[in-house]
């Protein structure tokens, strides 16, 4: 069980003080939510989970210690891997303060999807896989959910079911058996200006300028955001159509190049709004240009944005 | 940026950029031109247009 290796690591790790604390996943308010969870002694542990649900990115957490010589284990899937090596790439976190446990994902459910069809209101007990179908046992009954029907959409189009990074693997290495083709920007690319510029508005519009995006992002990571700033005001803090088209714009733009497409920033929208649309708007023509791989995905590839190769095409010249 | 503003609704041709080395004063002139009239055709830009508090 996926759920007894995670425990027996983490308190390993801690009993030989390989680590100072680690950053897992608990048991949230109802059975599909799932919770960030500090272990710092090996009595805690008991509160770690592994769940279908288990969606946030843990490797944002770590930056809340960035100057503190401490070492701290993190649990990723693949997605959120890639977080860890370009925090390490922007030298952000030093590789030799993670303790990186990865665990290969076939794909994360999607609360939402799931609620609709699924009574999630009881509390997570645990959950077996039987062949195609993950059945989640609550407080309230057994679920029976249908995998496939149910992921997050970037599980859908994931390229690494596995961590690319990781000091311990739990469980066997899954292949990548998806590819991302990038239907969701090619939909978008494909309407006309007038049909492209009503659906961005309507989008923006919604927007309440709450930053959970940018708060969740583990590429933004500057002390003094300027979206935070008074003076110089570079941003009006109005949450009025041209200022939240500014906002996302220059949102997107500051992680052009370090977001990994991990997906959280439109996940944590509370007005739902596509915000990782734009980025993998970023994504997809930075991989047609320079023909590179998403950020973080190969840890040989540096910074896209911040390199030069004298074959790198010249539009604006 | 130029592609990025294309893909939220901005017209093509409402953006330009270009490289151009202080020796090159032909090269301004001509991209100054290019961009008046293109960007003439178009017309005012309708987008992000609310007043600034």
């Amino acid at each position: 069980m996926l759920k007894e290796k995670i425990k027996s690591t983490v308190s390993s790790l801690l009993e030989n003080k390989q680590v100072d604390f680690v950053i897992g996943y608990g048991a949230g308010s109802d059975a599909g939510t799932v919770r960030p969870t500090f272990v710092k002694a090996v009595e805690e542990v008991q509160e770690l989970i592994w769940s279908p649900f288990a969606v946030n990115n843990l490797a944002k957490y770590v930056m809340d210690h960035l100057y503190e010589n401490i070492k701290i284990g993190v649990i990723v899937k693949g997605c959120d891997s890639r977080s860890v090596v370009r925090l390490v790439q922007d030298k952000v976190f030093p590789r030799e303060n993670f303790y990186v446990i990865g665990v290969p994902c076939k794909g994360i459910l999607d609360k939402n999807k799931v609620a609709r069809d699924f009574d999630l209101s009881g509390e997570f007990v645990d959950f077996v896989e039987q062949g195609d179908n993950v059945v989640v046992k609550t407080t309230k009954g057994d679920i029976t959910i249908p995998r496939e029907k149910y992921l997050m959409d970037k599980c859908y189009r994931c390229e690494t079911p596995t961590p690319v990074v990781y000091d311990v693997l739990l469980g066997e290495e899954i292949a990548p058996f998806r590819r991302d083709n990038y239907e969701d920007v090619k939909n978008l690319e494909s309407l006309s200006v007038e049909e492209k510029s009503k659906y961005w508005d309507k989008q923006f519009e919604k927007c309440i300028r709450c930053y959970a995006c940018r708060n969740v992002c583990s590429a933004c990571n500057c002390r003094d955001c300027v979206f935070d700033m008074a003076e110089p005001n570079w941003v009006g803090k109005a949450a009025n159509l041209s200022e939240n088209t500014a906002f996302h714009l220059i949102r997107a733009w500051h992680v052009a190049g370090r977001c990994v497409d991990c997906g959280e920033c439109s996940r944590v929208c509370p007005m739902g709004i596509p915000v990782n649309t734009l980025n993998r708007k970023l994504i997809k023509d930075m991989k047609e240009l320079f023909s590179v791989e998403t950020p973080g995905k190969n840890p040989e590839q540096g910074a896209v944005l911040g390199s030069f190769r004298t074959d790198d095409p010249e539009e604006f010249m | 940026m130029k592609r990025l503003f294309e893909f939220i609704g901005f017209e093509p041709g409402r953006f330009h950029a270009r490289w151009i080395s202080g020796s090159e004063a032909q090269k301004v002139v001509e991209t100054a031109k290019k961009v008046t009239e293109e960007v003439r055709a178009l017309g005012p830009n309708k987008k992000m247009r609310d007043d600034r508090c």
